[in-house]
């Protein structure tokens, strides 16, 4: 292994749950938001759970949480940002360098 | 929290997990409706299958047109609850223009098929056509809009399959009133009924094979 050469992977989606996160945010059309909840059953996340890796994810800019309010019950929306999107791709493509410089093992 | 002290994946296991939550995303959020179009495709051939072979025209029908129509209207009414529960479960939880885009969409069936009924019962009381042409004029009617419904869906998300599929069911509109009855009921079921079933298929496919194109881009 020859780490040094080897492309660097994004520390904030590299991590078994925040991957999910973006995949599944990734999913959404343009300009689509998801509620909390539904994020929360595409994931099969606990709340706890999902909710630290937003904050995550928030912080590093990657998705964007709004709080809104539909007939007066408060709900959480989510959307992944064109930063988040650029973040995902480029993991992608270094996912695919490593994996050809490994020679797929 | 937790997941941080996990074991790093490798490049492999990790593009492992992407394929695996992007299937699960496509399912869920209906990127694939073959079994949408699956459950249309048995509505079509079973229900105008049983109406064409019960056509009086035959030396032995198979039912009495009577029940035939009940079953097809049964079938029919099975299918629009399916898809109406399809459509909510995909949207649930999802909001911006794809979600207002699927309800538009679904309200436009619902409608131009209303004003459809309204324009042909009015047709056959104005008219007083006889059956073959009250038949002709439902099946012609009713597939084009059909058809056009689909290529408005192909033109909506950009999907060339669903415009195809929607071409093929006007031409089959066109068809049916040439050929005259009861060929109509087999152009309802086998052509348009079938043709339901292939673009089922074609989905159907494409979702097994995950599309892996889309990653390596």
């Amino acid at each position: 292994m020859t780490e040094a050469s080897l492309p660097e992977l994004d520390p904030v989606i590299h991590a078994q749950a925040r991957l999910r996160v973006t995949v599944a945010l990734a999913g959404l059309h343009h300009g689509d938001q998801i509620t909390f909840p539904r994020l929360q059953q595409l994931l099969d996340m606990t709340a706890g759970n999902l909710s630290t890796h937003l904050r995550k994810l928030e912080d590093a800019e990657y998705v964007e949480i709004t709080k809104a309010y539909e007939h007066r019950t408060p709900v959480t929306l989510v959307k992944l940002t064109a930063k988040g999107r650029a973040a995902f791709e480029s993991y992608t493509t270094a996912l695919h360098r490593l994996l050809d410089a490994t020679g797929g093992s | 929290m937790d997941d941080d002290e996990e074991q790093p994946m490798s490049a492999a296991e990790s593009l492992n997990l992407i394929a695996r939550q992007d299937e699960r995303t496509r399912r869920e959020l209906g990127a694939s409706p073959a079994r949408l179009l699956g459950v249309w495709a048995f509505t079509w051939l079973v229900g105008w299958g049983l109406v064409f072979l019960a056509d009086e025209s035959h030396a032995r029908p198979l039912m009495p047109g009577w029940v035939a129509g009940i079953v097809v209207a049964v079938l029919f009414v099975a299918a629009i609850v399916y898809s109406a529960y399809y459509g909510s479960r995909i949207s649930r939880g999802i909001r911006g223009p794809s979600r207002r885009i699927g309800a538009m969409y679904g309200w436009s069936w619902m409608i131009s098929f209303a004003a459809l009924s309204l324009i042909n019962i009015s047709v056959m009381n104005a008219g007083r056509l006889d059956p073959h042409t009250i038949s002709l004029l439902w099946s012609g009617t009713s597939l084009l809009l059909t058809g056009v419904m689909y290529l408005a869906g192909g033109m909506l998300w950009q999907d060339k399959l669903q415009y195809g599929f929607g071409v093929w069911i006007v031409v089959c509109g066109g068809a049916s009133v040439l050929v005259g009855v009861p060929g109509n009921f087999l152009v309802l079921s086998l052509a348009g009924g079938g043709g339901f079933l292939v673009a089922s298929l074609v989905y159907f496919v494409r979702e097994r094979r995950g599309r892996p194109a889309r990653e390596t881009t």
